[in-house]
């Protein structure tokens, strides 16, 4: 995050390094244990996907506001073939585990 | 690298660990929410202690705080629930303190948590940019809409801090109950959130409850919404928020980089071409002449002919006007 991205150049203390460092490492382990819950939701979340699916298709889809759009039934997505559901990614584009296109599916 | 996706993610599962770097005292505890592998920077929910005292100082870091519950004490202002601090870094607060203890949120931008003891401020600190605010008193909620397309109805705002050169955002949101928002959108921004009180609701990971926080990199899928009773939260982003709205599950970061690519194309395409050619390539970063430009400075020798005293002026660029009924009629140099 740099909001105004105001920082003041100064010597990291080995005592900040060490505190950085213990906190980096039970990050790791913090995100290993959501990306885990997030894989075990995986069934209920693909119910919660079809269901997503029949609102867009009768009540509509948000466009803009509250402005709405039925969407037709063939113009839903088709699931990719050999692609897991992955909802967490560690690094968002830059993570080592995310698909290029047409790579990794 | 930054910060990794955290999401979701509620403190109320974890325990407060004692602060022990230097500077912050004891009384002081915190649960990690996220932090940024490389600086250091975090966001933190921290209690302190009934009868906490810090010495007046400043952080190396700019920082936001908000209160979550209890009361504050800056100085000798009392600060509730609600009331929000921007803090630029080197600017140095008067002793904080806690008579019966609070629970506030604290984000370090762009260093580790620091505190050098100082009553007055680093000759670096950017101060006028210091503001706070009660944000639960003194700011009205305003219709969501702050970008286009936008949030549905019943999303609404407080915004609490603005950087007008990266558009980047702090803001109190609320979701009124039984909102809800059928669509899946991503940003090309970071996004980060926490729930001050209540609950809300998102497709990819379901129920995000009071205490319940997310750090998510730009261009990850999240979406649906809903929130069957309601709920207030604070959020910030690290840029612009544009919000890229869509109804395909299982698209990739990458691929929503490439449609936001091919949207930036499409709406702005002659700035894309003049980025992207190859001919005119910008390996560190774009040039902007506003920063560059060789300015006068305060050496002498500037032209005081054509100086404005706002009452009179030169028409030294002599322009032309030809119109015969204009009242301004001439294309001779004249003062008046």
């Amino acid at each position: 995050m740099t909001f105004k991205n105001l920082y003041i150049e100064h010597e990291r203390s080995a005592e900040a390094e060490e505190w950085v460092k213990g906190e980096v490492t039970e990050q790791e382990a913090r995100f290993a244990k959501i990306e885990a819950s997030m894989e075990a939701l995986a069934p209920t979340r693909e119910k919660w996907y079809q269901e997503f699916f029949d609102r867009i298709c009768t009540n509509g889809f948000n466009v803009d506001g509250d402005d709405k759009m039925r969407i037709p039934e063939s113009d839903l997505p088709s699931k990719p073939q050999n692609r897991r559901d992955q909802v967490v990614w560690k690094y968002g584009v830059d993570s080592d585990d995310t698909p290029r296109n047409g790579q990794g599916d | 690298m930054a910060r990794p996706h955290i999401e979701p993610f509620c403190d109320r599962d974890s325990h407060f660990k004692p602060m022990r770097l230097i500077g912050f005292g004891s009384g002081m505890h915190y649960k990690m929410l996220s932090m940024d592998v490389d600086t250091g920077a975090c966001s933190m929910t921290v209690q302190f202690d009934n009868g906490y005292k810090r010495t007046p100082g400043f952080s190396w870091s700019e920082y936001e705080l908000i209160v979550i519950e209890g009361e504050l004490k800056v100085g000798d202002r009392v600060c509730r629930k609600g009331h929000y601090f921007y803090v630029p870094a080197g600017y140095a607060l008067p002793e904080i303190s806690s008579d019966q203890g609070c629970l506030v949120l604290y984000m370090y931008n762009t260093g580790e948590p620091s505190h050098e003891e100082a009553t007055e401020h680093h000759s670096s600190a950017q101060t006028q940019l210091y503001h706070n605010v009660d944000s639960y008193m003194d700011i009205p909620w305003a219709m969501g809409n702050v970008a286009k397309p936008s949030v549905a109805a019943g999303c609404m705002i407080k915004l609490l801090n603005y950087n007008p050169n990266s558009f980047a955002m702090t803001f109190l949101y609320c979701m009124t109950p039984n909102f809800y928002q059928d669509n899946i959108s991503y940003h090309d921004c970071a996004e980060e959130s926490y729930h001050l009180w209540g609950t809300s609701w998102m497709m990819q990971f379901g129920d995000v409850p009071t205490g319940g926080y997310f750090w998510r990199p730009a261009y990850i899928n999240h979406g649906a919404f809903a929130s069957e009773y309601g709920c207030i939260a604070l959020g910030r982003v690290d840029s612009k928020l544009f919000n890229h709205f869509h109804y395909n599950p299982w698209s990739t970061p990458v691929e929503n980089a490439d449609r936001s690519e091919a949207r930036l194309m499409a709406r702005d395409p002659l700035l894309y071409h003049w980025a992207f050619s190859k001919d005119h390539n910008h390996p560190h970063s774009p040039k902007d002449f506003e920063v560059l430009m060789p300015r006068r400075g305060e050496e002498a020798g500037h032209d005081n002919e054509h100086k404005s005293d706002g009452h009179r002026h030169d028409h030294w660029h002599g322009h032309h006007h030809h119109d015969e009924h204009s009242p301004h009629t001439h294309d001779h140099h004249h003062d008046h």
